[in-house]
């Protein structure tokens, strides 16, 4: 189930935008993809330079030490890419018309979508749930301000129903990105058994077409048939073994990679500082880091929502 | 097989640098109105004769004959060229059809690319402030041509007389035209001049006579390696052209760049024939320049380096301060400071033996030991120093021209998966432009004018210069350093940083050059087309037909 990989969960989810309505805002009708849009592009994003880490105001998402990268688009409808490609003779053929217009998708209304990566150790239901309560428990004027105008979520009274009303637009993650396995993580790997079983399978049927007493070309197709079994058998291992997710990948929950990003950056500045010191003097600058910066423990850290390394 | 370009429809300067000692700039504006743009036409159908093309001289090494054995006429006194800004078209009447099938940032100029180019980094949008005023996009006339006089010297070192009277015939133009083409002022220090003036730095050689050099104000040498493609060389100097100076293929061997990377009109380094106006016959043999004005913080340059020296003395193990202080000066640039290649020579000692074989070969008068030494300073590759032992990852060249430093499989065992220069081909700049004003060698200042007008052509200002510009000089990700930006003409914050990485191999502990000072700052510039003489006549006669 690609939602859930590498101890991350991927979240996909489309809402529809109800299209019925007019909003008067200000004395002005408006449609609510106009007030969607808008919403969103007052959202504040996380703080991506340096510049920016003095305005002090911050993602919403950046409350709660959860979430890797979230995202937010509108999608209005499906684009048009034309016709397909037809070929002039096989239509004089088929006797179409070609001027015809063909038929073109068209979805029923525009949905919001919203995407989040987030720390989760299981990735079943319930713990997405618990993560979306969080989102309503720290950031519910946002999300009501961008969600208000999705159909279902007149239905939203607290975090409960925000989680329900999130769960019934998740559509599943097909594609989810996983930045944080840099080597190849610790798999078993399968070729023995692939091997091991169609070969287990050819030997097995030769031997009950022997005990079966028949002949050459019995004890033959017997394997075969034995062999084509192990083979349809490795081929489920291997689809079974690709749907389990990876492990997590080590340190690479937020709370860990924002320790990281701190660590580092006071590091490179101790080395900077500590350039040609006397091992006594290194000895004792490492110990007043360790003292300050506490690599093992969780705090001090880089805050959420800062990006900078 | 080989292309053959037109050199007589191509501007000269492109192909080959002039190698003249001086230039000056002069920038006129146009006036909107259709009595402007005619006379702007009127102007251009005047300087049409005076333009210099890429034809060869005498002089030139590379061409030692001209077309057809023609007898080739000797180096000119004073060279002209022409180039327009985008609004210097609009001002030109030319058709919107074919303006609108500009390139985009073309079409912004430098000032709106200022962010994509980290010019507005200093001080915020107010970093456009501490341009010289001809630049600012806040006057009122802004820049619509761009007219370069590169010209030969006296023993004295000042420019031939022949510049002023060129500057004089530009004036006397002007004038007919009432006002309506007209010379701006504006560049910093004197706001009255009607150009900038640029020169090469002088030496005084043991006879007392001036020499010129190739040294800019960080009295480091400049202007190396510029990219080799083809039709640039005529087929018997091309071999030995694009060693070192065009692209490496994946069997190691060198090659010339394609012709489309520099040119417009031509297909490029992805086989695709890059955005280029229309009609082609406009386009074709044109390409974009762009100018910029860089101020050089001399003192601060110098006081940096004097700082850090004795630190990187003590944690390199380098004997004495003064070794120490070159060292440190190399690792940041990745060349020493006659220019020698951190990879042909990567420490003192090896630096002061490569200068003494060059002295020998000089002394022996053999060509091919001569030879030898001077492709020494283009011909080299990064494969044999992965972890920038040699030549820093962030160091000044290895940033601004990656050769096969990015090459994605470079690191494989098997030497048929290596692909070269890939990743460098379509990122190459032809940089021409020289120093201006003067700077103090005794009691280097930060204050005063002094820099270098730095000129780069290239097809493509958005995926070649500004490529290069915004991810590998304002930005260290693709060689695995974060942030950091380059250590000599980068922006730098209050913490950048440059690393000077260890030797594994000898043992040596890497050294962080911390707490670096801006050392160079825009003070201006823009974005030009370079027609083709061909082109360059059509804008003259109004005849640009896009249909």
């Amino acid at each position: 189930m690609p939602n859930f990989d590498g101890g991350h969960y991927y979240l996909t989810v489309i809402a529809p935008i109800a299209v019925d309505v007019v909003v008067e805002k200000n004395g002005m009708e408006r449609a609510p993809i106009q007030m969607v849009r808008n919403a969103l592009a007052n959202l504040p994003t996380a703080l991506q330079t340096k510049a920016t880490e003095h305005i002090g105001i911050n993602s919403p998402f950046s409350r709660n030490t959860r979430t890797h990268f979230a995202r937010f688009a509108v999608i209005e409808d499906v684009m048009y890419n034309g016709r397909d490609p037809e070929d002039a003779v096989e239509i004089a053929v088929r006797g179409v018309n070609p001027v015809l217009p063909r038929p073109q998708d068209r979805l029923s209304c525009p949905f919001l979508l919203f995407v989040a990566d987030f720390d989760a150790a299981r990735g079943d239901a319930n713990e997405v749930k618990g993560y979306l309560r969080l989102l309503w428990s720290t950031m519910e004027a946002e999300l009501r301000e961008v969600f208000q105008y999705c159909l279902g979520f007149e239905k939203v009274k607290d975090d409960e129903s925000f989680a329900r009303f999130i769960q019934r637009c998740q559509i599943e993650t097909t594609m989810p990105f996983n930045d944080y396995w840099t080597t190849a993580p610790p798999l078993k790997s399968l070729s023995t058994l692939l091997v091991g079983v169609p070969v287990a399978g050819l030997a097995i049927g030769a031997w009950l077409a022997r005990r079966g007493h028949s002949s050459w070309a019995g004890i033959l197709g017997g394997a075969l048939a034995g062999g084509i079994a192990g083979g349809i058998l490795s081929y489920f291992i291997v689809m079974t073994q690709a749907k389990r997710p990876f492990p997590a990948a080590p340190n690479s929950d937020l709370p860990s990679v924002l320790k990281a990003l701190y660590l580092q950056q006071h590091f490179t500045r101790l080395a900077i500082e500590a350039q040609g010191a006397s091992d006594e003097d290194l000895y004792q600058r490492f110990a007043v880091f360790l003292e300050d910066h506490r690599p093992l423990e969780a705090a001090p850290r880089q805050s959420p929502g800062i990006i900078r390394s | 097989m080989a292309r053959v370009l037109d050199l007589a429809d191509i501007q000269g300067n492109i192909l080959q640098p002039y190698g003249l000692p001086k230039a000056r700039y002069i920038f006129l504006n146009i006036e909107d109105s259709p009595k402007g743009r005619d006379a702007g036409r009127t102007f251009v159908q005047a300087i049409r004769p005076r333009i210099t093309s890429s034809l060869p001289w005498k002089s030139r090494k590379s061409y030692p004959q001209g077309p057809s054995g023609r007898e080739l006429p000797p180096k000119p006194q004073v060279t002209f060229n022409i180039a327009f800004t985008f609004a210097g078209l609009v001002a030109l009447g030319l058709p919107t059809r074919t303006l609108m099938s500009m390139p985009a940032e073309f079409i912004d100029g430098m000032a709106a690319r200022a962010s994509i180019l980290g010019d507005d980094f200093l001080c915020g949008p107010d970093s456009l402030d501490a341009w010289d005023p001809i630049w600012r996009d806040t006057q009122p006339t802004r820049v619509h041509v761009m007219l370069s006089l590169n010209a030969q010297m006296k023993p004295d070192g000042t420019a031939v007389e022949d510049l002023d009277h060129e500057t004089a015939w530009v004036v006397q133009e002007c004038a007919k035209s009432q006002g309506r083409v007209k010379i701006l002022t504006g560049h910093q220090p004197d706001l009255n001049l009607p150009y900038q003036d640029t020169s090469v730095l002088f030496e005084r050689d043991s006879n007392g006579a001036l020499q010129a050099t190739r040294k800019e104000h960080f009295r480091l040498s400049d202007g190396f390696s510029d990219p080799a493609f083809d039709g640039q060389y005529p087929p018997e100097t091309e071999k030995a052209a694009v060693i070192g100076g065009g692209k490496i293929l994946p069997d190691q061997s060198w090659a010339p760049l394609a012709t489309g990377e520099f040119l417009l009109g031509y297909p490029d380094e992805a086989q695709e024939v890059p955005v280029v106006s229309t009609p082609i016959e406009f386009a074709r043999n044109g390409t974009f320049l762009v100018y910029r004005k860089l101020h050089q913080n001399v003192g601060s340059f110098d006081r940096y380096l004097r700082d850090q020296a004795a630190a990187y003395m003590q944690v390199a193990g380098i004997p004495d301060i003064g070794q120490a202080h070159e060292t440190l000066q190399a690792k940041l640039v990745g060349r020493w400071s006659d220019g020698t290649p951190l990879m042909a020579a990567p420490t003192y000692n090896e630096w002061k033996a490569f200068q003494q074989r060059a002295v020998e070969a000089q002394a022996s008068k053999d060509a091919a030991k001569i030879a030898a030494i001077e492709a020494a300073f283009i011909d080299f590759k990064y494969r044999t120093d992965p972890d920038g032992a040699k030549c820093p990852l962030t160091a000044h060249i290895r940033r601004a021209n990656t050769r096969d430093a990015l090459d994605p499989t470079g690191d494989s065992k098997d030497s048929q998966r290596w692909n070269g220069s890939v990743i460098n081909n379509r990122r190459r700049i032809l940089r021409r432009g020289l120093p201006y004003g003067q700077s103090d060698l005794l009691s280097p200042s930060d204050k005063g004018d002094h820099g270098i007008i730095f000129l780069a052509f290239c097809a493509s200002l958005f995926r070649q210069f500004e490529f290069v510009q915004q991810q590998w000089i304002q930005y260290g990700l693709d060689f695995n350093a974060g942030n950091d930006t380059c250590p000599v003409v980068g922006n730098h914050g209050p913490e950048a940083k440059f690393v000077i990485p260890g030797d594994t191999q000898v043992g040596t502990r890497p050294f962080l050059c911390a707490g670096l000072p801006q050392f160079v700052e825009v003070r201006g510039g823009d974005y030009f087309f370079v027609p083709s003489l061909t082109g360059l006549r059509m804008i003259g006669m109004g005849t640009v037909d896009p249909t």
